[in-house]
């Protein structure tokens, strides 16, 4: 039934739609957003929902990356008390799945055609068993380097095409007295670099059989102890103050001008749009420098707990449908930072590093060089990605050699299997 | 129980035990049955939510050969030692500095307490910013003019715990001091007027008669102390968030992150009845002879 036949229909009867003059069902939404952009973007599904006839009931928890939010629901699940809908990063929602206590979304990909329109990479964390059980609102990219355009043109250094280049334009940096990467000692932040590096150095497909099969050939290969050796380089290369930095304070220190770049994912760029500064002209965003280009991508999803009630399964559903609004999707990601995750969606009021994230996922898509991100829980379930923070962050603060590294990420992989 | 007891005394001799029930119970169920349902868990394969099959001592090899965890317990000995040491050290020689009939004790005491009333998260916040390199002692001393002045204990791996101490033993010196100047109250002037007579120093005084007095100060000190080390949890997050590269890693932190980001919940189980076993294999028998102790002197 279409809306407008729906509406004739409504009409018709007299019957009040889009659920004015009713009282609102409310339906109880778990999330981590906290952050002004994660708000404001959060309000463009909710208000959409409110036209639906639902009202939002918001069940913010924030801090400690989500893990709070995750403790929260554990418990409420284990009391029989599950929020309507949750919000889902990486494995999250799979492991529920596994669980069984969620619901299915089938008749609504299949009713809405949605499968066809997001990214294939996309669906394996949607469905479990051929049963979708989330719809992802957004696609964030992962590896950018975030530069400060005054600085790079003080320095007189071009976009790096390599990640020796970039290294090697660590120098000059420095000669004009500013921090060449701006960095935190947090374990998750040098993963972010050592991920970029793994799949630019290596290619797409090494990146999957060590970061994604976790094959133990790729994991203890040359390759990955060159990746090391690489990281290895970029010792010395951050302030004295980079100690239980936030990783937001790094992206302040570029956009100051106090250092040259940042690795980070897309919510850096909220920073630099929050300081008035504009992509190209103030600053300058493009993909951590590669001879095979890639894309890797961190998305957020909402799924919905099996509750026995016709009236939250509806708004569970609404849910669903808001989410997948080619319009929400829109309004959201110009708020968010990221770029929509319907493939279908026009791209012309973002700005040119969303437009280059869309541009560069359809290439990617093509070429099979799209990936999930290792350090935002895309490519392996937590218990093994704990691992590479673990390695990674503990290597890049002492002086561990490179093999030595290796040998205790396999040892580490293969105890956690 | 004979029957010739009036009721009167019965009643006495079980009111206490009636009035005592309700909190016994909450106690028997809220500790004891968890940390009995948390030793089960550690048995299982639990990962997301609590399963309840049984793989024996898995978790427990899985957990003595995660690295992390190897970090964790030394850093936990490392701390807790120091801590104890430094806290109870500095506690007693503050409280008997105070006690010397001095004029503004009033107010030292409440600037010696005050750091108590700080939550740990404020303590190590603000620790974190007096020992960051960048902002901190070291560019306070190099703006000064000694520009070859170093203090990065806390971007050091191998210092890093070192900084969690010297928070720690800051926030809970004043503590310690209050409890032993109380226990030094308590202590009756005579016995130290008749040493004096004696002809005894005042070093030796304390060193023979006081201290040795403050026993019962020392056991609460001891007690909560440890406490405070073993469930450091809220200073780590604040001040170096088990960084750098998880060198300054605890049990507690390591428990946190197994079972709540890392799905690993038979892991995160068996590292709590660790710690649970650690705590009791030192504060069993000292409780133990203290009491025992206590009982036999009467």
């Amino acid at each position: 039934m279409t809306k407008l036949k729906r509406m004739l229909l409504a009409a018709a009867l007299g019957l009040p739609f889009a659920g004015q003059a009713m009282a609102q069902t409310k339906i109880e939404g778990l999330h981590v957003w906290t952050s002004a952009s994660e708000v404001g973007a959060l309000k463009v599904i909710t208000d959409k929902l409110k036209t639906m006839g639902f009202e939002w009931q918001d069940s913010a928890v924030g801090g400690a990356n989500g893990a709070n939010a995750q403790q929260a629901l554990r418990t409420r699940v284990a009391a029989g008390n599950p929020p309507a809908v949750m919000q889902f990063l990486g494995f999250e929602g799979l492991g529920w799945a596994k669980e069984g206590v969620l619901r299915s979304l089938n008749d609504l990909y299949a009713k809405n055609g949605w499968k066809a329109a997001l990214p294939p990479v996309m669906l394996q964390f949607l469905q479990q068993d051929d049963t979708f059980f989330s719809t992802p609102i957004n696609m964030h990219r992962q590896n950018w380097v975030w530069a400060n355009k005054a600085v790079f043109d003080k320095a007189g250094i071009a976009i790096p095409t390599s990640w020796d280049e970039l290294i090697a334009s660590a120098e000059k940096l420095k000669a004009i007295g500013v921090t060449p990467i701006a960095m935190s000692d947090e374990s998750w932040q040098i993963e972010e670099l050592f991920e970029s590096m793994l799949i630019d150095v290596n290619g797409p497909d090494f990146y999957k059989k060590a970061a994604i099969d976790l094959d133990e050939t790729a994991l203890s290969s040359p390759e990955m102890i060159k990746t090391f050796e690489l990281l290895g380089k970029v010792r010395g290369l951050h302030d004295a103050g980079f100690t239980g930095r936030d990783w937001a304070a790094a992206t302040n220190l570029v956009a100051n001008g106090q250092a040259g770049m940042q690795i980070m994912g897309d919510w850096a760029k909220g920073e630099f749009l929050a300081k008035g500064m504009k992509p190209g002209v103030d600053f300058l965003c493009f993909p951590t420098p590669t001879a095979t280009p890639n894309y890797k991508f961190v998305f957020d999803t909402f799924g919905g707990f099996k509750i026995k009630n016709a009236d939250i399964e509806k708004g569970q559903d609404a849910v669903a449908e808001a989410i997948m609004d080619p319009e929400v999707q829109k309004k959201f990601n110009l708020i968010k930072g990221s770029i929509p995750a319907r493939l279908d969606v026009a791209m012309d009021d973002f700005d040119d590093c969303a437009k280059r994230s869309f541009s560069d996922r359809v290439a990617a898509i093509k070429n099979n060089a799209i990936y999930g991100s290792l350090t935002d829980g895309f490519a392996v379930e937590p218990r093994f990605s704990g691992v590479f923070q673990d390695v990674v962050g503990k290597f890049f603060v002492t002086d561990m050699s490179a093999e030595d590294a290796v040998k205790s990420l396999v040892d580490g992989i293969n105890n956690a299997r | 129980m004979s029957r010739s007891t009036p009721l009167s005394n019965r009643i006495e001799n079980w009111l206490p035990r009636l009035v005592l029930a309700p909190s016994l119970l909450v106690v028997l169920v809220a500790v004891y049955l968890f940390i009995c349902w948390t030793g089960w868990i550690s048995l299982s394969s639990s990962m997301i939510v609590p399963k309840y099959d049984f793989v024996g001592l898995n978790q427990y090899v899985r957990l003595w050969s995660t690295p992390r965890w190897h970090t964790a317990v030394f850093n936990l000995f490392v701390f807790s030692t120091l801590f104890l040491a430094l806290t109870t050290g500095l506690g007693l020689l503050m409280a008997i500095l105070l006690d010397q009939k001095i004029r503004v004790e009033g107010t030292l005491r409440a600037i010696f307490l005050y750091p108590m009333a700080l939550s740990f998260i404020v303590t190590g916040t603000a620790w974190k910013w007096i020992l960051n390199p960048a902002l901190g002692v070291q560019k306070v001393v190099n703006d000064l003019g000694w520009t070859s002045f170093v203090f990065d204990w806390i971007a050091q791996p191998t210092f890093a715990i070192y900084c969690v101490v010297i928070a720690a033993v800051w926030q809970s010196t004043g503590f310690a001091m209050a409890i032993f100047l109380a226990g030094l109250r308590g202590i009756d002037n005579s016995v130290i007027k008749a040493a004096q007579i004696e002809g005894a120093s005042l070093p030796r005084i304390y060193r023979t008669i006081v201290v040795p007095m403050l026993r019962p100060a020392f056991l609460s000190v001891i007690v909560l102390l440890s406490y405070i080390a073993i469930k450091s949890f809220d200073l780590i997050l604040a001040l170096t968030n088990t960084g750098p590269g998880s060198a300054t890693e605890m049990p507690s932190t390591f428990m946190y992150s197994a079972t709540f980001r890392r799905d690993q919940m038979g892991v995160g189980a068996a590292s709590a009845m660790m710690m649970l076993m650690t705590v009791a294999a030192i504060i069993v028998p000292y409780l133990y002879s203290e009491l025992k102790e206590s009982r036999d002197g009467q």
